[in-house]
C-alpha cells in the first residue's frame, strides 16, 4: 500500500483580492485510492482543484505529478499530465451527440479533418463496456439525465486518458439513487486502476466512498484521516472547527400567532425536478425560525416560492391568513412580506441606482414616492436620508450609486428597504453573505430587534454558526425536506449530522 | 422539436458577460466627457487619415470645407455678411436633419436604458412618415391645428405599434429584439414601395409615373421661423425635438415608468425581486421608443418634405445614424443633442448643396461621412469594453466579500 | 438572457412541425383553388402569394425534421403558384407579357445566389458564436472591389479574389472589435456595414468619378451545358448558369459536410454552443470564431461579387441593396444549417423573381409585386417569434468570451 502517491499538492497559496483562499495547504493522492476532500462552502476547496486543473495559477507551493514538478498554465497541461476533472457545472455540449462529447478535440478521423464519427462511437462504446457504463453512444447530451450526463463527463476525461480523477461535488446534483450508482462506477474505476479525487461536504457519501478524507476549513487543511475510524461526529468538528461563536444577546422569544404557513409544498427547479419535497413548517411572530442545510438543498427554490417568484407545483403559502399560493412578487410583497434576497448585488440591489433609488424599490409607485406615475425624487431622498441615518449606512448619501458602498453597507441599504416596511414576515436569505464581523453583527442585532418588535423571521443561511446563534426555533433541510426540527439548544454535530444525510433525529416532517 | 435544456451557465460566464445596460450604466458613469470626446477625435482622425492617403487633399482644409457647409460658421461673429447669408441657409438644413436625428436617436436611447437594442429606428421613423403623410394629405377640409395634431399624433402612434412588436415578441416568447426589429425596419421598406408606386394605394393622385405620396394640406405645413418657407427653413419642429429631450429626461427621471424601465435596464433579476414586471417595461420601453421615432417621421414630413417618394424612404439611413447618435450621447437627454448636431452638420456639410466642390467632392465627402459613422460607431463599441476591463479590475481591488471563491 | 426565456417556454404543442406542413399543403391547394374558374382570382397575386406561403410553410417544416410532408407543402404551393400563372395566361391575351417557368426557375436562381454565399457565410461565423449584421457590408465589399480588382487586373478571377481578400479585411474588423475588444456583436455589426458602404462609395467615386463603373469590365462567364441544353424545362433553367451559382451548389455541399462531417465543423459549433467546454479541452476559441468570421467575410463577398461580376455587371453605390440581410434573414429562417439557408434563399429568391416578372400580368405598372420582396421578413419574424418550431440560435452567440 505504502508508494509513492501518484499526486502530491504541497504547500499551496492562493490568494484572492482580500480573502486567502488556500493557505498552505499540502496534499496527497495514492494510486487506486478515492480520497475525499471535506469542506463547507466557501472553504477552499474548488479553489484547491482549479489550481490542481490550470485554471488558477498558485502564488505558493508545488504540484508533482508521479513525483515530477509540474506547472499547470491551463485545462490542457492538467489533460496531458492525465488529470481529468468532472465540473460541477458539465462543461457538455447539449445539441451534440454523447460520441461527439467524448471526443471533442481529440476526434478519430479520416485524412486528417474528416471526422470519423463510426470510430468515435466505437471507442466510446469500447471504453464504456471497459467501465461498466450503459449509455447510447448517439444519444444526444441534452436528452440524458443528469445522472447520464455526469457519466458522459467520466467518459470524457477517460478518454482523454486520465488516471486522476477530480469530481467537484459530483453528488449536488444527482438523486440518491443516481448517486449510489456512481458510486459503483466509482469503485469500478478505482479497481481498473484509477485514483480519484471526491469533492463534497456531506459526510455521510464521504464515509461511504472515500478511503482517505482531508478536511479543509477556511482555506487550511485540518486534518487528512483514514476512513477507518473516522465518524461523522468527529469530521463535523473539524469541518466546522472550534471557532468563536458569534453569540447573540437575546430573550426567550414570544411567539404570537402564525404570520407565515406553508402547506406541503412542493417546488420544481429550473430543470423541472423537483427541489423542494412536500415542506411543512409555520413561523410565528415574535419568533426566529432558522432553516439550516448545505446548499442545494431545496433552499432557493423554497426561498422562491415564498417570494412569489416561482410557482410551487403544488401545495399552500399562507401569508397572515392569506393565501398567497401563486401570487404575483409584487402582490405578495404589497401584502407585507420583507425579503432580503440572497445575493445582495445580483437580486437585492441595482448597484447603478441611488440609494434613495434603491431604497424605493418596492414603493417608489406608492405614495408618497409618487403620485399617478409621477415620481417625487427629491421625497424618496428625505426618506432615504432617514433610514440611511437609522440604520447607520456609511460611505455615502442618498444620490451615490449603490456600487460604490461595501458589501456591508450594501446589505444595511437591503434591510433598511425591507424593515422600514413593516413586514408580517422577513424573509432572510443568507443575510450575513460575504460581510465583515461588524457588519455580521449589526445584521444580527437588528434581525433580533424585528423579532421583538413582533415580526415573524424566517432565516436561510448555509452558516450554521448563524442558524445557531440566532434561531428561537431551527428547521433541518436536507434534500427539499425538512428532516429535523430543534429547538434553541441544539448542537453543530447534531445539525451537522443532519445536513449531510447523516443519521436522523427529531421529527421528519 | 427545437426546444432543448440549456447548458448550466457556469458562474465566470456570467460574471464576465455583464448585460448591456450594465456596460451602459458604467460606461456612463466613467470617462465623463472625455471618452465620446476620443472616440470622435479618432473618428475624424482615421476619416483625415483617409483624404490624405486617397485623395492627397489636406484633411484640414476637408473638414473646414464641410464645417463651413454645415453652416456653423454663422456663430462666428466674424465672417462676411455673404457668407453669413449662405451660412444661416446651410444652418437652417443641419437644424432640421437634427432634428430628426435628435428624435430617432431618443428611439434607440430609451430602449437601451431599458436593456433592449432598437434597431428598428429605421422602419419606426418611415411609418411614421407614411402615416403622417397619409393623414396630412387626407382630410382636407380640417382646420390647421386639429389636422396637424391629428398626423403626428398617429405617426407617432404607428411608429409605437411597429416597435410595440417586437416589444410583445420580446416580452411573450423572448424573440430577440435586434433581429425583429431589423425584419420590421425591411418590411417598411418594401412596403413603401408598395404604397407610394404606382397604383399603390397611398400614390400621388397627379403624377401618375412618379413613384411618390400626394402633396400634404398646405395647412398641415408646420410654421418656419427662421429662413425661407418654400427652401427648407427651419420649422418649428426643431422645438418639438428639443421638447422631446425634455419629455425623454423626465419620463426616465421623474415618473414611475421611467424608474422601472431603468431598473430593468440596469439589473432586470433585482426589479423582478422588487416585484416590477419586467415584461410589462420592456413592451412600454419599445413602444415609446418607437414614439419617438414615429414622431421624427411626421415632423420631417409636415416641416420640409410635404410629401413622401420610395426613394425618401429607401434611400434613407436617419434611423440608423440615430443608432450612432444615441451610443455617442451616452443616451443622455443633452449627450443626444450634442451627437445629433455633429452628425447634422456631417450629413449637410457633406451634401452635394452645401459642400464647396472646389475644396472637396461633395460625392466624395458624403462617403466620408459614411466612414465617420462607422468608425464612430467601432470605437464607441470598444471602448465599452475599454472601461470595462477597468471596472473589472478595480472591482478584484475592493474585493468585496470573498463570496464564491470555494463552491 | 435569452436562457431564461427558452426556460419559461418549453417545448409544446399544437402542432410540430408536421402540423405547418399540413397547413402548408393545405394553403397550397387553396392557392390552386383560388386560381380555378369558380373564383378565378381577377389578382394573379392571391393565388401566388397564397402559393408561395405554402411553399413557405413546406421550407421550415422540412427544416424542422417533418421532411416528407413538408417537401408535400413545398409541391402543393408550387402547384398552387403555377396554376395561379397559368390560369392568368389563359385569361390574358398579352402574348408578350408569356414567359414560362423555365425563366422564373432561373430568375430565382440568380437572385438565390448571392443569398446563398451570404448565408452560408454568415452561418460559420454564427455557428461559432459572433452574430454577423455585419454580412450586407461584406457582401457590398465583395460586389465593389470585385468590379474593381476585375477592372484594374483585367481578369474576373483576379477581381473575385480580391473581393474575398476585401470581404475577409472587413470580417477582420468585425472579429477584432467582437472577439478581442469584445465590443457589443451587434453595434460593431452596424459599424462595420456604414464603413463599407463609405469604403466602397468613396473609392468607387474616386476611382470611376461620374460617369460610373466601366462598361468593359470582365464578367465572370456562364457555363453552358451541351447535353442539356435542349431538354425540356431542364435546358432553360440549368443549361446555361452562370459558373459562380454552380460554385454555390458546389458550396453548399461542401459547407454542409465541413460544418457536419468534419472535425472543423465540430469544433465550430462546440465554441459557438460552449465555449467554456470547448476550452477546457484545448479548443482555442478565439482563434476558431477569427477564422470562422474571415470565412463568412470571405463568402459573404463572394456573394457580392458574383452580384456585381455576375449578374448585374456594374456596381452601383450601395448595390447590394439590403441583400445581406436577406441572406441573414434567410440564415435564421434556415436554423443556422445549410440547406435550409439554402431552401430559404430559393424561396427568397422565388419571391423576389416573382416580383421581377409578375408586373406582366398586373395592371400596367402596378407596385403589388413589391410586397413579394417583404416576404422574407415577415416569415423570418414569424420564425423568431415561432409559436410553432422556433429558431433557435446557437447558445453562445452574442457573449464574448473570456478565458479564465
Amino acid at each position: 500500500m505504502e508508494q509513492r502517491p501518484v499526486l502530491e499538492l504541497q504547500g499551496i497559496t492562493k490568494r484572492f483580492p482580500g480573502v486567502v483562499a488556500n493557505d498552505q495547504v499540502d496534499f496527497d493522492l495514492r494510486r487506486r485510492e478515492v480520497h475525499a476532500l471535506l469542506g463547507e462552502n466557501g472553504a477552499g476547496k474548488s479553489t484547491l482543484m482549479n489550481v490542481l486543473y490550470g485554471l488558477y495559477s498558485p502564488d505558493e507551493g508545488e504540484i508533482r505529478v508521479r513525483g515530477e514538478p509540474v506547472r499547470m498554465r491551463s485545462p490542457k497541461d492538467a489533460i496531458d499530465h492525465g488529470i481529468g476533472m468532472v465540473h460541477q457545472h458539465f462543461m457538455l455540449i447539449p445539441v451534440m451527440t454523447v460520441a461527439e462529447n467524448i471526443v471533442l478535440a481529440t476526434e478519430p478521423t479520416r485524412g486528417g479533418v474528416v471526422l470519423d464519427y463510426g470510430a468515435a462511437r466505437k471507442r466510446v462504446g469500447e471504453l464504456a463496456r471497459t467501465f461498466g457504463f450503459r449509455i447510447d453512444p448517439d444519444a444526444r447530451v441534452e436528452e440524458l439525465t443528469v445522472g447520464q450526463q455526469q457519466r458522459v463527463e467520466i467518459l470524457k476525461a477517460l478518454h482523454r486518458g486520465a488516471e486522476i480523477l477530480i469530481l467537484d461535488e459530483p453528488t449536488a446534483v444527482l438523486t440518491p439513487q443516481e448517486a449510489s450508482e456512481l458510486f459503483e462506477i466509482l469503485r469500478t474505476l478505482v479497481r481498473e486502476g484509477m485514483s480519484i479525487i471526491f469533492i463534497s461536504h456531506k459526510l455521510g457519501e464521504v464515509l461511504e466512498i472515500a478511503d482517505r478524507i482531508t478536511v479543509l476549513r477556511r482555506g487550511k487543511a485540518v486534518e487528512t484521516v483514514p476512513r477507518e475510524g473516522a465518524t461523522e461526529e468527529g469530521l463535523a468538528r473539524m469541518m466546522v472547527g472550534r471557532e468563536v461563536l458569534l453569540r447573540v444577546d437575546k430573550t426567550p422569544a414570544q411567539p404570537k400567532e402564525p404570520a407565515l404557513r406553508v402547506e406541503a409544498l412542493h417546488v420544481l427547479d429550473d430543470r423541472r425536478l423537483e427541489a423542494v419535497r412536500g415542506v411543512s413548517f409555520e413561523v410565528l411572530r415574535g419568533e426566529i425560525v432558522g432553516i439550516a442545510g448545505v446548499d442545494g438543498n431545496g433552499q432557493t427554490e423554497l426561498i422562491d416560492a415564498l417570494s412569489g417568484l416561482r410557482h410551487p407545483s403544488a401545495g399552500r403559502i399562507l401569508l397572515g391568513d392569506r393565501d398567497v399560493t401563486g401570487s404575483s412578487a409584487g402582490r405578495i410583497l404589497d401584502l407585507g412580506l420583507g425579503h432580503i434576497p440572497e445575493d445582495r448585488q445580483r437580486r437585492g440591489l441595482v448597484l447603478d441606482f441611488t440609494l434613495a433609488e434603491n431604497v424605493g424599490l418596492h414603493d417608489f409607485d406608492k405614495r408618497p414616492n409618487s403620485r399617478l406615475g409621477w415620481l417625487f425624487p427629491r421625497r424618496m431622498v428625505r426618506r432615504a436620508e432617514e433610514l440611511l441615518r437609522q440604520f447607520d449606512v456609511r460611505g455615502g448619501s442618498a444620490q451615490t450609486r449603490a456600487s460604490a458602498l461595501s458589501g456591508g453597507n450594501q446589505q444595511k441599504v437591503v434591510l433598511a428597504r425591507e424593515m422600514s416596511r413593516d413586514p408580517k414576515l422577513l424573509l432572510a436569505a443568507q443575510p450575513t453573505r460575504g460581510l465583515d464581523v461588524g457588519a455580521i453583527e449589526f445584521v444580527h442585532r437588528r434581525l433580533v430587534e424585528a423579532r421583538d418588535r413582533g415580526e415573524a423571521v424566517l432565516l436561510v443561511s448555509l452558516e450554521l454558526d448563524e442558524v445557531l446563534s440566532l434561531s428561537d426555533r431551527i428547521l433541518v433541510l436536507y434534500e427539499g425536506r425538512i428532516v429535523a426540527e430543534h429547538g434553541p439548544g441544539a448542537t453543530e454535530e447534531e445539525l451537522g449530522i443532519e445536513m449531510t444525510g447523516g443519521r436522523r433525529s427529531g421529527a421528519a416532517a | 422539436m427545437s426546444e432543448r435544456p440549456v447548458p448550466e451557465p457556469s458562474e465566470p460566464d456570467k460574471a464576465a458577460v455583464p448585460s448591456p445596460a450594465a456596460r451602459l450604466a458604467f460606461y456612463q458613469h466613467a470617462g465623463g466627457l472625455v471618452t465620446p470626446l476620443v472616440t470622435m477625435v479618432l473618428a475624424f482622425f482615421i476619416g483625415g487619415l483617409v483624404v490624405l492617403v486617397v485623395t492627397g487633399k489636406n484633411p484640414l482644409s476637408t473638414y473646414k470645407a464641410i464645417f463651413n457647409g454645415s453652416g456653423l460658421n454663422w456663430f462666428f461673429p466674424w465672417i462676411s455678411h455673404a457668407d453669413r447669408a449662405t451660412a444661416a441657409f446651410s444652418l437652417q438644413a443641419t437644424l432640421l436633419t437634427t432634428t430628426t436625428l435628435i428624435l430617432t436617436g431618443l428611439a434607440v436611447a430609451f430602449a437601451f436604458r431599458c436593456g433592449l437594442f432598437n434597431i428598428g429606428g429605421q422602419g419606426q421613423w418611415a411609418v411614421g412618415s407614411i402615416v403622417g403623410v397619409w393623414v396630412a394629405s387626407s382630410f382636407t377640409g380640417m382646420p390647421a391645428v386639429p389636422h396637424i395634431l391629428l398626423a403626428v399624433v398617429l405617426a407617432a402612434l404607428a411608429g409605437a405599434t411597429l416597435a410595440s412588436v417586437a416589444g410583445i415578441l420580446k416580452a411573450t416568447v423572448g424573440a430577440h429584439e435586434v433581429i425583429t426589429t431589423i425584419m420590421l425596419n425591411w418590411i417598411v421598406f418594401w412596403s413603401a414601395g408598395y404604397l407610394f408606386g404606382e397604383t399603390g394605394p397611398l400614390h400621388s393622385a397627379t403624377q401618375a409615373f412618379v413613384p411618390v405620396s400626394s402633396d400634404i394640406a398646405s395647412n398641415t405645413h408646420l410654421p418656419v421661423f427662421w429662413g425661407s418657407k418654400v427652401l427648407q427653413g427651419l420649422d418649428v419642429g426643431f422645438f418639438v425635438a428639443l421638447a422631446m429631450l425634455l419629455v425623454f429626461w423626465l419620463l426616465l427621471n421623474r415618473t414611475t415608468l421611467g424608474y422601472e424601465v431603468r431598473a430593468v435596464g440596469f439589473n432586470s433579476s433585482a426589479a423582478e425581486y422588487a416585484g416590477i414586471s419586467v415584461r410589462r417595461s420592456i413592451f412600454l420601453a419599445m413602444a415609446i421608443s418607437g414614439l419617438f421615432a414615429g414622431l421624427a417621421g411626421a415632423v420631417d414630413v409636415l416641416g420640409w418634405e410635404f410629401r413622401i417618394g420610395v426613394d425618401d424612404i429607401q434611400g434613407s439611413t436617419i434611423g440608423f445614424i440615430g443608432i450612432a447618435v444615441a451610443l455617442l450621447g451616452r443616451n443622455r437627454a443633452p449627450g443626444i443633442f450634442f451627437a445629433a448636431l455633429l452628425f447634422g452638420a456631417l450629413i449637410n456639410g457633406t451634401s452635394t448643396r452645401n459642400l464647396d466642390p472646389n475644396v472637396f467632392k461633395p460625392e466624395l465627402a458624403s462617403n466620408l461621412t459614411l466612414m465617420i459613422q462607422g468608425l464612430v460607431l467601432l470605437f464607441v463599441g470598444a471602448d465599452v469594453l475599454v472601461i470595462y476591463l477597468w471596472r473589472a479590475r478595480s472591482m478584484l481591488k475592493v474585493g468585496r466579500g470573498k463570496r464564491e471563491k470555494s463552491r | 438572457m435569452a436562457r431564461a426565456e427558452r426556460r419559461r417556454f418549453p417545448a409544446r404543442r399544437l402542432g410540430e412541425p408536421r402540423f405547418i406542413a399540413a397547413v402548408g399543403i393545405g394553403l397550397g391547394l387553396l392557392a390552386v383553388w383560388l386560381a380555378l374558374p369558380p373564383i378565378a382570382a381577377r389578382a394573379v397575386f392571391w393565388p401566388i402569394f397564397v402559393g408561395v406561403l405554402a411553399v413557405a410553410a413546406g421550407i421550415w417544416s422540412a427544416s424542422r425534421s417533418a421532411g416528407r410532408v413538408g417537401w408535400g407543402a413545398v409541391a402543393s404551393g408550387l402547384l398552387g403558384v403555377g396554376f395561379g400563372i397559368f390560369a392568368m395566361r389563359a385569361s390574358t391575351t398579352n402574348l408578350e407579357g408569356v414567359f414560362v417557368w423555365s425563366t422564373i426557375f432561373a430568375s430565382t436562381l440568380r437572385y438565390a445566389t448571392p443569398l446563398t454565399f451570404a448565408a452560408i457565410g454568415g452561418m460559420f461565423s454564427e455557428r461559432s458564436g459572433v452574430v454577423n449584421i455585419g454580412l450586407e457590408g461584406m457582401m457590398l465589399m465583395g460586389a465593389f472591389f470585385g468590379v474593381w480588382g476585375a477592372d484594374k487586373t483585367d481578369s474576373w478571377l483576379l477581381g473575385i479574389l480580391i473581393a474575398m481578400l476585401a470581404g475577409i479585411a472587413l470580417a477582420l474588423v468585425h472579429a477584432i472589435f467582437t472577439i478581442s475588444f469584445r465590443a457589443e456583436q451587434i453595434v460593431t455589426g452596424t459599424a462595420v456595414n456604414f464603413l463599407a458602404l463609405g469604403i466602397t462609395g468613396y473609392v468607387f467615386v474616386s476611382t470611376y468619378g461620374a460617369q460610373g463603373a466601366p462598361t468593359n469590365i470582365p464578367e465572370i462567364p456562364d457555363v453552358s451545358i451541351g447535353f442539356l441544353k435542349n431538354v425540356y424545362f431542364l435546358g432553360p433553367v440549368f443549361g446555361t448558369l452562370n459558373l459562380m451559382i454552380w460554385l454555390s451548389f458546389a458550396l453548399l455541399i461542401v459547407s454542409y459536410f465541413v460544418m457536419f462531417k468534419t472535425t472543423v465543423g465540430l469544433r465550430i459549433r462546440s465554441v459557438g454552443e460552449h465555449p467554456r467546454a470547448a476550452d477546457t479541452v484545448g479548443i482555442s476559441v478565439y482563434r476558431t470564431r477569427y477564422a470562422a468570421v474571415a470565412t463568412s467575410g470571405a463568402l459573404a463577398a463572394l456573394g457580392g461579387a458574383y452580384l456585381s461580376l455576375g449578374f448585374v455587371h456594374t456596381f452601383d453605390q450601395n448595390i447590394t441593396g439590403g441583400r445581406g440581410f436577406i441572406a441573414l434573414a434567410a440564415l435564421i429562417f434556415g436554423k443556422w444549417r445549410p440547406f435550409g439557408a439554402f431552401s430559404a434563399a430559393l424561396l427568397f429568391g422565388f419571391s423576389s423573381a416573382l416580383g421581377d416578372h409578375l408586373p406582366d400580368f398586373f395592371k400596367q405598372g402596378s407596385a403589388l409585386p413589391q410586397l413579394f420582396n417583404a416576404l422574407p421578413y415577415v416569415l423570418t419574424i414569424v420564425a423568431v417569434a415561432g409559436v410553432i418550431g422556433r429558431s433557435i440560435p446557437p447558445a453562445a452567440i452574442g457573449r464574448p468570451y473570456t478565458k479564465q
